[in-house]
């Protein structure tokens, strides 16, 4: 058991130095293979974090950009979804600070929400349906709750990151994560339950 | 049990796979004893149940476009550091030949002065003339390429 978890750490280490050393040298095969990988995970993040959806695809862009540009600070230390996380962040919050000289919560106030498309492969109607109202509430009341815990739930249940790399992509301390945790979930909770 | 308890249970619940053997053993240990807990417990998998259906997929499009962007700024960002490369090994040499070739030419110009018997005011003006007339020259005509361009731009622009 314990072999296995080395050998997965050590793999582990050696894709983020691998992409470490491809960042460096501005490696375009490497930079398209990392586009495709994360592009699902990163657009997700982005849509919550700035709750436009035409927005995020432009962070989404301007992310891969920066993240050529910058290459060189990732150490191949960590895991590099993380790095990728904190670059995509600064650049949302610079690009709200430079454009609207407001919060991300002000931004949830006035902008109209793009709406979330559920994927389902299921075959019976009612399973789709069901579920599509579920991923409709739950995206409308992530909305209402504060865009700082909005992001750590997001990475948290659906990046599946550990408290830890939260807390790194964030900047803030775990205890921080925790309690936006908390008060998001239970925020989150009587939403649905208020609606159910 | 106090609310501390129950506070601590929930804590623990919401934090899901990030719990220690020990907590989990106490978690499951007061959700048997403990109904609300146990419903607190529920709702939760129901809410992170709900997030895992929620699914934002990235248009085919948008990353073709975001691959080509970065591909194109991958090249100009070479490019311009080719250029600076070549800029800078252009500077050291011609710092170096100036650093070597100075010392020579004001030997040159002082005794060039002396057989053309002229001052020394004249000589060393003359020096200094030819010594930074190729920098001047330079200088002078990429300040008019660049505004001839920039000229060329705006035209083709309007």
């Amino acid at each position: 058991m314990n072999a296995a978890a080395c050998c997965f750490v050590n793999a582990m280490q050696s894709e983020a130095s691998a992409i470490a050393y491809g960042l460096r040298r501005r490696d375009p095969d490497l930079l398209d293979q990392l586009i495709e990988q994360y592009q699902h995970r990163l657009l997700r993040y982005l849509v919550y974090l700035s709750g436009n959806r035409d927005l995020a695809e432009d962070l989404f862009q301007e992310t891969w950009i920066r993240v050529l540009e910058r290459g060189n600070q990732y150490d191949g230390k960590h895991e590099f979804s993380t790095w990728l996380y904190a670059v995509a962040r600064n650049l949302t919050i610079d690009y709200l600070r430079r454009k609207r000289t407001v919060s991300l919560d002000g931004l949830m106030e006035d902008e109209e929400h793009a709406p979330v498309e559920p994927t389902d492969t299921r075959p019976a109607a009612w399973e789709i349906v069901a579920q599509h109202e579920r991923a409709e509430r739950i995206s409308a009341a992530l909305t209402t709750i504060p865009a700082e815990c909005r992001e750590v739930v997001v990475l948290r249940f659906q990046e599946g990151l550990r408290l830890e790399e939260i807390a790194s992509v964030t900047q803030a301390p775990p205890g921080t994560v925790k309690s936006r945790l908390y008060r998001a979930m239970n925020t989150l909770m009587s939403q649905l339950k208020g609606k159910a | 049990m106090t609310d501390n308890v129950h506070d601590k249970a929930r804590e623990l619940i919401v934090l899901g796979e990030s719990l220690s053997p020990a907590q989990q053993d106490w978690l499951r240990s007061h959700l048997q004893g403990c109904e609300p807990c146990r419903q607190y417990a529920e709702a939760t998998s129901e809410v992170v149940g709900a997030l895992h259906s929620v699914s934002i997929v990235a248009d085919s499009r948008l990353v073709r476009a975001t691959q080509m962007r970065v591909r194109f700024h991958a090249a100009r960002m070479r490019e311009t550091q080719e250029r600076l490369w070549v800029v800078g090994m252009a500077c050291l040499a011609v710092g170096l030949s100036a650093a070597l070739t100075a010392p020579l030419l004001w030997r040159l110009s002082a005794w060039m002065g002396a057989w053309a018997g002229v001052s020394s005011p004249i000589w060393q003006t003359g020096f200094i003339l030819f010594f930074f007339a190729p920098t001047l020259v330079v200088g002078v005509l990429l300040l008019a390429r660049d505004t001839h361009s920039m000229n060329n731009g705006e035209q083709s622009q309007q």
